[in-house]
């Protein structure tokens, strides 16, 4: 089918990417690239550039130097809507639902941004599938601004499953969210990767990265200064040095979670 | 019948009751309510236009009236200064069109001097009565004021598109008096404070059915603007069900997170724009045909304040709740004009009335967000997803105890 071919050259390419803000440095010579459906976690102190990134990929923002490409086109100069389309979606730090618009409107903005011609009927039954999956079926004609914080997070994820793109960068996906809604989402990233699509997970939480994460990249002030197996980068000297091992206490907590998670 | 049919049957009712209301409307203050319905009919239609821009794509414009005012000018100055003659005047600039000259008055402003007259009057004394020139027709004035409101839109959307919330209200208020203040100086052309006058909607009547309507019968301008109201409503409300309604809602939720999802926020915005305006200037050109002059004071922030409140008091977020709190308002703002005595107290409410619409906008904002009309709207449409909801959460909760 079409979507197996567009999936098979599923790539993003950062060469060289340098983001300055006056005379901030907040991205320093970015070189990496994502090849079919990995899933990647990106990490880094506060302030490390990790959502300026994000920012850089989704078009939010222009680098100052350095290209991107996805799927062999260059995106770095294209607006957001046109890098959505060309198959890049992202979720916010700080959740951004429509809020005086219901669950269902939500989800269908995506959908019927993408494609011009959709039957809606069909986009009303992947809407309710979403809803489904994410336990949120009967809130569908909720207003948005109804919905606990975590609700809206699951919601905003719904929305990326409507975009469905190749790539899904999830900007702290985790923070202040329940065990319990930290299931689903566990599920929704397994799932969603599983079906072919990349993920970046950006996160402060250890246990989750290296439970769900096959590759980190590490951020630090700018500087790209990991790239490789979660195992390596946890015992890299200059990964400890900068971020891991900052706080004895913190590094042997997180260590037994992946313990406990492995298990 | 469900409420979503008992909705639609009470509009097809309002609608109807309209259609038929200068024929079962018999007393004789008859020009006088049917002056008051056409007013209501145009002010639905910026309210309602209004409510689209502001409460539907969050662009809370001030100068809606502006481009009402472009509509309205654009057709009195193309019906001013523009002719069709058989016969060069000589004087004019003019055109050889066909067999016709395209005669283009030139403007000498505000007088009564014979010593300062425009080209044409000099023309016509000398013709003295044996050549007849023709006037433009003034559906294209009307087409061409539309079209500058449109245009002017467009302009202004682009401008407009980096700056939010009350930056682009400062900056549509500025454009506002700016347009109101070239238009008071400009006299020479636009005959400044003392106004411009237009050709009647039908200058030389018009025959209905047999019936034969002078220019200032009521009847006929009465059919335009509810014709007129009714082609804006089901423009708007094809617009609110379509992806366009969707995607200005999101834009004016967070405008980063509809742009992440693929929306084109910036072509929406221009677009919302592009539309409005171009309904506010179609309003106010017809209505500058109906009343017969337009005059710079119908640009003021006074008016515009008006049909913002009316808006905001039928509510925002529905277009036809705007209509109707904004026809609704009209018919009470000049019932409110008569006065009464208490106590032996006369109360002039020609000022009073101002003060109780005051009154009835605060407790609006203050108690009834979503506006007075909206929620009984809402109540047909809306009312089965609360209880829907509350049934099903009910469910959930017994789900979730594990
Ligand atoms: N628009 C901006 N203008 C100026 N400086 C900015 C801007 N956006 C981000 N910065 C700076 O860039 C640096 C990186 O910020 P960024 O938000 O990307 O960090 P982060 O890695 O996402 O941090 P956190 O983990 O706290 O979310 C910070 O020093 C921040 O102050
Ligand atoms: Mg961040």
């Amino acid at each position: 089918m079409l979507n197996n071919q567009k999936k098979s050259m599923l790539e993003l390419e950062v060469k060289n990417l340098n983001k300055k803000f006056g005379g901030l440095h907040v991205l320093k010579n970015l070189t990496f690239g994502i090849k079919g459906p990995e899933l990647v976690g990106l990490i880094g102190p506060n302030g490390a550039g990790k959502t300026t990134l994000t920012n850089i990929l989704d078009g939010a923002i222009k680098p100052s130097s350095g290209t991107v490409y996805l799927n062999g086109q260059r995106i770095d100069q294209l607006p957001p809507f046109e890098v959505a389309k060309v198959g890049l979606g992202r979720t916010f730090q700080v959740t951004r639902s429509f809020r005086r618009m219901t669950v269902l409107e939500n989800l269908y903005v995506p959908a019927l941004a993408k494609h011009v011609a959709v039957d809606k009927s069909e986009v009303m039954r992947r809407a309710l599938e979403v809803l489904d999956f994410l336990t949120m079926d009967h809130l569908r004609n909720e207003y948005a601004q109804a919905l606990s914080g975590g609700q809206q997070k699951l919601l905003e994820l719904g929305r990326l499953l409507m975009l469905d793109p190749d790539i899904i960068i999830l900007d702290e996906p985790f923070a202040g969210v329940h065990p319990k809604l930290m299931e689903i989402i566990y599920e929704y990233i397994r799932k969603v990767n599983a079906e072919g699509k990349a993920i970046v997970l950006i996160s402060h939480q250890m246990d989750s990265i290296f439970s769900l994460c096959k590759r980190l990249l590490v951020l630090n002030y700018g500087d790209l200064i990991a790239d490789g197996e979660p195992e390596d980068v946890k015992h890299d000297p200059v990964v400890v040095d900068a971020y891991l091992g900052k706080d004895d206490d913190e590094d042997s907590k997180s260590t037994n979670d992946i313990k406990q998670n492995s298990t | 019948m469900n409420r979503q049919q008992t909705l639609w049957l009470i509009s097809i009712l309002i609608i109807v009751f309209f259609i038929a209301f200068p024929f079962l409307y018999g007393r004789k203050d008859y020009d006088y309510i049917m002056h008051v319905c056409i007013t209501g009919f145009f002010y639905a239609i910026l309210a309602s236009s209004w409510s689209m821009l502001a409460g539907y794509a969050g662009q809370f414009s001030f100068g809606h009236m502006a481009f009402m005012g472009l509509g309205a000018y654009g057709t009195a100055l193309f019906s001013h200064y523009f002719y069709l003659s058989p016969v060069p005047t000589n004087l004019c600039t003019e055109f050889e069109i066909g067999d016709q000259y395209f005669i283009i008055k030139n403007a000498v402003g505000v007088t009564s001097s014979t010593l300062d007259q425009d080209c044409l009057t000099k023309a016509l004394a000398v013709w003295d009565g044996s050549i007849q020139i023709t006037p433009m027709p003034i559906w294209i004035g009307i087409i061409l004021g539309a079209l500058l409101g449109g245009i002017f839109g467009l302009l202004i959307g682009m401008l407009v598109l980096r700056l939010r919330a009350a930056y682009l209200a400062l900056f549509t208020l500025g454009f506002s008096e700016i347009l109101r203040a070239t238009i008071s100086a400009e006299i020479k052309i636009t005959r400044g404070q003392a106004g411009i006058e237009l050709p009647y909607l039908f200058e030389n009547g018009i025959s209905i059915f047999g019936h034969e309507f002078s220019k200032t019968d009521k009847i006929p301008p009465y059919y335009v603007m509810l014709f007129l109201l009714l082609a804006c409503m089901a423009v708007l409300a094809w617009l609110a069900k379509s992806r366009f309604g969707l995607f200005v809602r999101a834009l004016r939720e967070d405008e980063d997170a509809a742009a992440a999802l693929g929306v084109n926020t910036v072509r929406f915005k221009i677009m919302v724009f592009v539309i409005t305006s171009t309904m506010a200037a179609l309003a106010g050109a017809v209505q500058a045909h109906y009343i017969g002059i337009i005059t710079p004071n119908n640009l003021m922030i006074l008016q515009m304040s008006l049909v913002v409140a009316m808006a905001v008091i039928g509510g925002l977020e529905n277009f036809a709740a705007a209509a109707i709190g904004a026809i609704i308002i009209q018919f009470l703002l000049e019932l409110l004009r008569e006065s009464f005595v208490i106590g032996g107290v006369e109360v002039d409410m020609t000022l009073w009335r101002l003060v109780f619409f005051g009154a009835v906008l605060m407790i609006t904002l203050r108690f009834y967000r979503n506006g007075l009309i909206t929620p009984i709207i809402e109540f047909f449409t809306r009312a089965h997803v609360a209880s829907e909801t509350v049934e099903k959460r009910g469910f959930q909760k017994t789900e979730d105890v594990e």
